[in-house]
């Protein structure tokens, strides 16, 4: 088959882009415990943050990835400072913060859309360069070397600082149970915040990335956030390695399935392997219970 | 005159959406995201029966009840071993996924085209083809809707869905099947909301793909939780002021794309300031 080293290829792609959107969701879900859907807008946000410097403000490439990702670390931080905040604080349940999420999505989204236009755009590129790299008969581009370089160096930074660091062990502490964490002195209002900082900016990245490879669109964030959380699941919520893991494996199934079928089918071949795992290994693959 | 009653068509078409999923997420604390599915499935049964085999529009809305009810029986008993959050991301699913039928199956539905030529409802030689006449008829299926829902609701049935809302467990330990009570509840609010789907596609005369994806079943979702969960005249003022209030904008001048996102930056600013000040919506009875 010629065509297989090339399916590969795109399938490891798609998966660390996938992975870099369920690294981030996953650190938040760990510490907070309900699904953030306003996530999905935080990948629009570092996008289009990224495409403003570019353009209007005529920064280089080099500097646009930093500012749209700050941006979107502002922006989530903001949120969980305004809104998630408060609802913790008044015992919301996990259903009201999932709604309120969704109102999150809902207007970072609208507002983008607003602001860039809902136009599909292409953000300039003046850092890597606009040529395939091809390896083993499968072609790739610069930007998607990038990406899987970027997320496996995300993996590890990530697995460093939540297992090797106090802040890590705050974070992991927080986890098991907010309440005894700030009995036991933990700042967890500081804490989460800079979770809520650090999971948006990764989110942003990805954001930015997938722009780069393809393009952007004010609707990208929902199927990059569902991509996610599908990889975090079947990957076992909550571990860093796991969610990297399921993304792979994600990208696996959607790109030698859509072999199988056709394109179209891509959303709903994910969310069927969702429901598969969700009923006979919820606790994903490499769940420790 | 004719934009009045344009707006109370597409009111009540919401509001029977409304009253069907306040079944689901308000009486049996369900979150479901997959409604719209089933409106479309109700809107493609009319649209195809109607276009492609000549059946009659009435005989269509009990086909199409018949079909999304038990589509809705497939994906609730696979929904029924979730709860929570895992129940509304699988949901979601279940919806992307009849998404993708709608969109991929293109023999049935022709995909992306839609199927355009629908026909208003006629009942022994009587074209309900004016739109107040169609108002008419969706008005009466409105009363029959919210009678059935009321009527549900207020049966032993529903005091047992209400109940297993509040404590699961503690039913359980009673002796009830739980799970039946979720399916079937779940069955009928699908049924529902296929005849509003049947409606929708006879009244818009055309239909695609477009109109029922997630974010549409978001949409209604929303709807309820700002008219409030768990009281049906909740459904109905949810859908007034969700169709109502972008109409506003109408008359600021806005650019229709921008308009458009105007809309959806108000539902989000709405949504938010429920969760924060009111969770219970406006007339709910029962919080998330």
């Amino acid at each position: 088959m010629d065509i297989l080293p090339q399916i590969i290829a795109n399938a490891v792609i798609a998966g660390s882009l996938y992975a870099l959107v369920a690294l981030g969701f996953n650190l938040i879900f760990g510490a907070v415990r309900f699904f953030d859907l306003g996530f999905g807008a935080l990948t629009v946000v570092g996008g289009y943050a990224m495409f403003f410097c570019a353009t209007t403000l005529g920064m280089h490439t080099v500097w646009a990835i930093p500012l749209g990702v700050l941006v979107a670390g502002l922006v989530g931080l903001v949120v969980e400072k305004t809104v998630y905040q408060k609802l913790r604080v008044k015992k919301a349940s996990s259903m009201v913060l999932l709604v309120a999420s969704l109102g999150v999505f809902t207007l970072l989204q609208a507002l983008i859309a607003i602001f860039f236009s809902s136009q599909f755009q292409v953000p300039p590129n003046d850092l890597f360069p606009h040529s395939v790299v091809s390896f083993a008969g499968a072609v790739m581009t610069p930007v998607q070397l990038a990406i899987l370089g970027s997320t496996l160096a995300v993996m590890l930074g990530l697995g460093f600082l939540l297992h090797k660091t106090l802040f890590g062990k705050a974070v992991r502490a927080i986890r098991d149970d907010e309440n005894v964490a700030s009995i036991v002195g933990i700042n967890t209002k500081k804490i989460i915040g800079r979770v809520f900082f650090l999971g948006s900016a990764l989110a942003g990245f990805a954001g930015i990335m997938a722009g780069l490879d393809t393009g952007l669109e004010p609707t990208m964030g929902f199927s990059l956030l569902l991509k996610g959380v599908i990889a975090c699941i079947i990957g076992g919520v909550g571990s860093v390695f796991g969610g990297v893991m399921g993304a792979f494996l994600l990208g696996f199934v959607e790109n030698f399935g859509v072999w199988y079928v056709s394109g179209e089918w891509k959303d709903a071949i994910a969310f069927t392997l969702l429901i598969l795992f969700l009923l006979f290994r919820p606790q994903g693959i490499f769940a420790k219970k | 005159m004719e934009y009045l009653v344009h707006l109370a068509v597409l009111i009540s078409i919401f509001a029977m959406l409304g009253l069907s999923l306040n079944l689901v997420v308000g009486y049996t604390g369900l979150l479901s995201v997959t409604h719209a599915a089933f409106f479309g499935i109700g809107a493609y049964t009319t649209a195809i029966l109607t276009t492609t085999f000549g059946v009659n529009f009435f005989l269509s809305v009990l086909v199409g009840f018949a079909v999304s009810a038990s589509v809705a029986l497939l994906i609730g008993t696979v929904l029924s071993r979730f709860s929570d959050d895992y129940y509304a991301l699988a949901s979601l699913g279940f919806n992307s996924i009849v998404f993708s039928i709608f969109l991929n199956w293109q023999s049935l539905t022709r995909g992306p085209l839609g199927i355009p030529g629908i026909e208003r409802p006629s009942l022994f030689g009587f074209g309900f083809t004016e739109n107040s006449a169609f108002l008419v008829l969706t008005l009466l299926f409105l009363a029959l809707t919210y009678g059935a829902c009321r009527a549900i609701t207020r049966s032993s049935f529903g005091r047992v869905l209400q109940a297993l809302r509040d404590d699961e467990q503690a039913l359980q330990v009673f002796g009830y099947r739980t799970t039946y009570f979720k399916l079937t509840v779940f069955a009928l609010s699908a049924g529902l909301a296929g005849i509003a789907g049947s409606f929708f596609a006879s009244y818009i005369t055309f239909i695609d793909p477009s109109s029922f994806t997630v974010m549409e079943s978001v949409f209604v979702l929303a709807l309820i939780i700002v008219g409030g969960l768990a009281d049906h005249r909740g459904a109905l003022l949810g859908a007034t002021i969700m169709i109502l209030l972008p109409e506003i904008l109408r008359f600021v001048g806005l650019p229709s794309d921008i308009a458009a996102q105007m809309r959806q930056v108000m539902y989000g600013s709405l949504l938010i300031l429920l969760m924060l000040y009111r969770p219970q919506g406006f007339l709910g009875k029962y919080r998330l």
